[in-house]
């Protein structure tokens, strides 16, 4: 088996927003309406100019085990592969929203009607990939996972931040570090069992 | 730490919250009362313009959760009950199949008091008692299995009235919401209001002596009220501790006119207060009862709303 997973560490990302840039253009995010599957939050730490830091936080869907996002989808619409890819079927999503609601890590957004029509003139009509409104997230690029390929987000990462990988395959970088305890699950708390770890800052003086 | 409240769900599915939990239990509490003979007798005029009046809630209210849709095509996935066979777990389907059946059951429940009940026995067709007309034989049809009917609509409102709590309880990372007392203070307040409601139906609309039925709804009510004030404070004391995102909630409630000085104090306290008097006779007249049943309409609908509003979620960047 297959169980997909991303490991991101925060002592190695440069805030440089390639992944977001990167995975707008392969899925078509609506990025006029500030709508992206993955994001980079810049933070500033420290409260004066001796220890102040800038510091960047990448998150994307967490794809869970337990994913509270499918539990409480009433048509079907977000559903689990066998490879662990939390995906959602336009073709079923109505839009209700309890998805956004129910994702502990606000992961998830609205793509409405005029989203889908700017669309058409901002990424051409002939290759769009959705066609109706509904709710959206990251999947991993699993179309490009298919493939052989990593998501678009960890393929053009130039700080090896977000390290992609296979937590079935004990040879995998991502399986050794998530299992020599170096990286953690965001709000294991909840009990949703993420996919997506991240390696603490290690901050030093001076 | 980042804290956010949620702005997906905004007022429309507090309507939609608020009129599924008040119509659904209209219609509950008028099928019992008649099904069990309380005070004696049938109630077709009661019976009658609770369910209409429950049908036309539910289904204004599942119209702002339509609007609210991204995609209003898409609502057919849910509208078919084969949807419960592939997503047991999600409470919208659930709650989706609940309002449907109960307003179908809840009309047909209604059907044979229509040339009894005031208001709809003078009407043209179906005041007439002639056997060929469809309708009457539809009334027959329902009265026969009239019992049945009944459980059958109250059962589906009790689930509707269960199912506005039980849906926000699924969302885990709200402390306000994931929580065991959110069902109950929903179900008590859809209670609440629906006495409230039929009260109201009672001394402005229907006019009938039924005076021993009203007193025995102000005194359920009353008893309805008093628990709610009970389960608000034991909500309060427990966000207070335990999670950062329930102490947000709790301290953005507090600092909400609305939620203290409109639901609180306008919404449960003076009801109470109102219905105290008039049961206990030193309030006399309609009035009393008339505006706390009012009050409690509009604390009901605050509830929801500032619960839907005060749901904070705690980020960890």
């Amino acid at each position: 088996m297959t169980h997909y997973a991303m490991v991101v560490d925060l002592n190695t990302c440069t805030g440089c927003n390639a992944c977001m840039a990167a995975c707008a253009v392969e899925n078509q995010t609506p990025v006029w309406a500030d709508k992206w599957r993955t994001r980079v939050h810049d933070q500033e730490k420290g409260n004066d100019s001796a220890n102040v830091a800038r510091t960047f936080f990448p998150r994307l869907c967490n794809h869970c085990d337990i994913p509270a996002c499918m539990t409480v989808c009433p048509t079907g619409a977000t559903y689990k592969m066998d490879n662990g890819i939390v995906r959602i079927d336009d073709a079923l999503c109505m839009g209700c929203q309890a998805c956004v609601l129910a994702c502990p890590y606000d992961v998830r957004y609205a793509v409405e009607y005029e989203d889908i029509h700017i669309a058409k003139s901002f990424y051409d009509e002939d290759v769009m990939k959705r066609h109706r409104p509904g709710v959206d997230k990251c999947d991993f690029c699993h179309d490009r996972v298919a493939l052989g390929l990593k998501p678009a987000c960890a393929a053009t990462c130039t700080a090896d931040a977000r390290i992609f990988g296979d937590l079935d395959d004990p040879e995998d970088r991502v399986t050794k570090i998530v299992r020599s305890g170096k990286a953690t699950p965001l709000m294991a708390h909840l009990g949703t069992r993420p996919n997506v770890y991240y390696i603490a800052e290690h901050r030093e003086e001076g | 730490m980042t804290y956010a409240m949620q702005d997906a769900w905004g007022w429309s599915i507090a309507i939609y919250l608020f009129l599924g939990g008040l119509g659904a239990a209209v219609m509950g509490v008028v099928v019992i009362t008649d099904m069990f003979r309380i005070s004696k007798r049938e109630h077709p005029t009661l019976v009658v313009w609770g369910a209409l009046s429950s049908i036309v809630f539910l289904a204004a209210g599942s119209g702002m959760l339509f609007i609210h849709l991204l995609d209003h095509l898409a609502v057919i996935n849910v509208l078919n009950p084969l949807v419960l066979f592939k997503k047991p777990d999600a409470w919208i389907g659930w709650g989706t199949q609940f309002i449907i059946w109960m307003m179908v059951w809840g009309f047909f429940y209604a059907c044979p008091y229509l040339n009894k009940a005031k208001g709809t026995r003078d009407m043209p067709v179906i005041g007439k008692s002639d056997e060929c007309n469809p309708l009457c034989k539809m009334m027959k049809l329902c009265l026969k299995y009239h019992r049945a009917i009944g459980w059958l609509t109250v059962v589906n409102a009790v689930g509707t009235v269960a199912y506005t709590g039980l849906l926000l309880q699924s969302f885990p990372a709200v402390a306000l919401w994931h929580n065991p007392g959110l069902p109950m203070l929903f179900m008590v307040s859809a209670f609440s209001t629906a006495l409230a409601y039929i009260l109201l139906l009672q001394y402005l609309a229907i006019k009938e002596p039924d005076q021993d039925l009203r007193k025995l709804f102000e005194r359920i009510d009353l008893g309805l009220v008093g628990l709610e004030i009970a389960l608000v404070f034991f909500f309060v004391n427990y966000m207070l501790s335990g999670s950062e995102s329930g102490l947000q909630s709790v301290n953005f409630l507090w600092n909400s006119w609305g939620w203290l000085l409109g639901f609180i104090v306008m919404g449960l306290i003076v009801p109470l207060l109102l219905e105290i008097g008039a049961v206990s006779g030193k309030l006399s007249g309609h009035a009393p009862v008339v505006m706390a049943a009012v009050l409690v309409l509009v604390g009901g609908f605050l509830l929801r709303h500032y619960t839907l509003v005060a749901g904070v979620y705690e980020y960890p960047w």
